[in-house]
């Protein structure tokens, strides 16, 4: 861990219960659990108040009482170790990303302030204050709803950076975007969300098999009107096989987010401002999101493997395709297998700044989101579009060519 | 019409008459290019997380086999039936 000034206690790991999960499901688990924090008040190690939140300009712990600043220590040294990706073996989970039991996620805590009781909805904060003695109470033990994953990385995009970015993406589409979005256009309302992850390293194999032409010949047949190209090839059987190790891919592991159709939602958008320096991922402090909202995790490891597999596919066929370089007419793949000889799997909060826009047309309601990823800025949004406007400058532009085309053949 | 039929009738007269109708289907073609361009640009539908470039793998040298199986004389196809080389996230069949 570490810290400016006197840091508290060093997390220690509780082996116990990750043990017990292991036995119990014969998976092994590691404990992410914050040791040294548990549910309720949790207090500056300096000077004893609760009123910590994140400061983002540093990415650290602030108490906002005495100044004192430090931050939870990195989660990839305490579920990765010391070992290779190439000898991952079997599937590991982090004690963050175990599967859910579903529940009404109240939680009641005993503010230790003044000994009331206080209910915390955690599907929607993981933090309450204390209607007595306005302690701010937070939930960090790992309750098995989704709500604590095992790791956040913190907003390091200020909202009013995250603001300019959202103003300068809607000023470039300001032209053919529906008039009423121009108008209720407010990039104020930008929020902050913690949005859940699953972050996944393996080690995989892939093979793919399939049928490649290589150009031998190119040269015309008949004469006149008639003149073709045409070509003479070599075809072969391609096989390639790699072996290779994925370090933290990320998939959406909130259902609703993971359901992306361009159709009827705009959930591709958020997915395109990925990846995160995940690497940079601190431990379970519910501290972090203070002045945030976050959506829990609804989706188990189970429920994500077709995803995995799918994403490591691609990217198998993605590294076999510089090998095939030769086959200048092409590769037409008919096969691929993928055996997966190991995964990790950590459950992860990343932070997103999200305007929304509610746009009903037609009878066709879509939420429009543009989306700043909070760690690099980079930022992805769909914009109503006014489709009168549209259909305008394409008639305009395809009236226009028309015209050169006609007065070309000269049938003016 | 659909715009293959157009083009094909257009190439048709082409070919008979000698004059180049199908510059006819500049206006068309340019008005559905302009609108889908612009709707792109404002939606955004076909964006996505580059996984493939944008996650960190290591990957050992690639191997494999190339036995030549056959000959093709003559084809005016130009590139093989089917080519889905740079459609990564294009499924085929899984093998177990």
């Amino acid at each position: 861990m570490t810290a400016h000034g006197s840091a508290p206690e060093p997390p220690i790991a509780d082996t116990s219960t990750a043990q017990q999960r292991e036995a119990d499901a014969g998976t092994p688990v590691v404990d992410t659990a914050n040791a040294w924090l548990d549910d309720g008040v949790n207090r500056c190690a300096r000077c004893g108040s609760t009123e910590i939140q994140l400061r983002v300009s540093t990415g650290h712990l602030v108490c906002l009482f005495c100044r004192h600043e430090w931050t939870e220590a990195h989660i990839e040294p305490l579920v990765a170790g010391e070992g290779s990706l190439r000898d991952l073996t079997g599937t590991v989970i982090a004690s963050g990303a175990t599967d859910l039991v579903a529940d009404d996620g109240m939680l009641t805590m005993k503010c230790s302030g003044c000994g009331a009781e206080v209910v915390v909805n955690t599907a929607e904060a993981t933090s309450s204050r204390c209607h007595w003695c306005r302690h701010l109470l937070t939930v960090n033990e790992q309750v098995p709803n989704g709500a604590v994953p095992d790791a956040v990385l913190p907003f390091s995009v200020t909202r009013d950076q995250a603001v300019e970015h959202i103003k300068l993406f809607a000023q470039k589409r300001r032209t053919f975007a529906h008039r009423r979005f121009v108008k209720e256009f407010t990039p104020g309302n930008v929020v902050g969300v913690y949005l859940p992850y699953m972050v996944v390293d393996s080690n995989a194999s892939g093979d793919v098999h399939g049928v490649g032409e290589v150009e031998t010949r190119q040269y015309t047949r008949g004469t006149g009107d008639n003149k073709r190209t045409v070509y003479d090839a070599d075809v072969h059987r391609v096989e390639r096989h790699v072996d290779l190790t994925v370090d933290d891919l990320t998939l959406e592991s909130s259902t609703e987010r993971a359901h992306m159709n361009a159709f009827v939602n705009t959930n591709n958008v958020i997915n395109t401002i990925l990846p995160f320096d995940t690497k940079n991922a601190v431990q379970w402090n519910a501290s972090y999101l203070v002045g945030y909202t976050s959506e829990r995790r609804d989706a188990d490891v189970a429920a994500l493997v077709p995803e995995l597999e799918d994403q490591l596919l691609s990217i198998v066929r993605s590294q076999v395709q510089s090998s095939v370089k030769t086959y200048d007419r092409g590769v037409r793949w008919e096969g691929e297998r993928l055996e997966v000889h190991g995964t990790r799997w950590v459950s992860m909060y990343l932070p997103v700044w999200l305007y929304s826009y509610y746009h009903d047309e037609g009878g066709t309601p879509m939420v429009h989101y543009i989306a700043v990823n909070g760690r690099t800025g980079e930022t992805m949004g769909s914009v109503p579009v006014s489709q009168w406007r549209l259909v305008t400058a394409a008639l305009v532009t395809g009236t226009v060519l028309e015209s050169i085309v006609i007065a070309m053949l000269g049938l003016w | 019409m659909n715009a293959a039929l157009l083009a094909a009738y257009a190439v048709e007269v082409h070919a008979e008459s000698g004059t180049p109708w199908v510059l006819l289907l500049a206006g068309p073609a340019g008005a559905v290019a302009v609108y889908w361009t612009l709707f792109r640009y404002y939606r955004n539908t076909d964006k996505s997380h580059s996984f493939e470039r944008e996650t960190l793998i290591e990957a050992m040298p690639v191997t494999g086999q190339d036995p030549k199986i056959d000959t093709v004389r003559g084809t005016e196809r130009r590139e093989v039936r089917g080519n889905n080389v740079s459609e990564h996230r294009q499924r085929v069949q899984r093998l177990p």
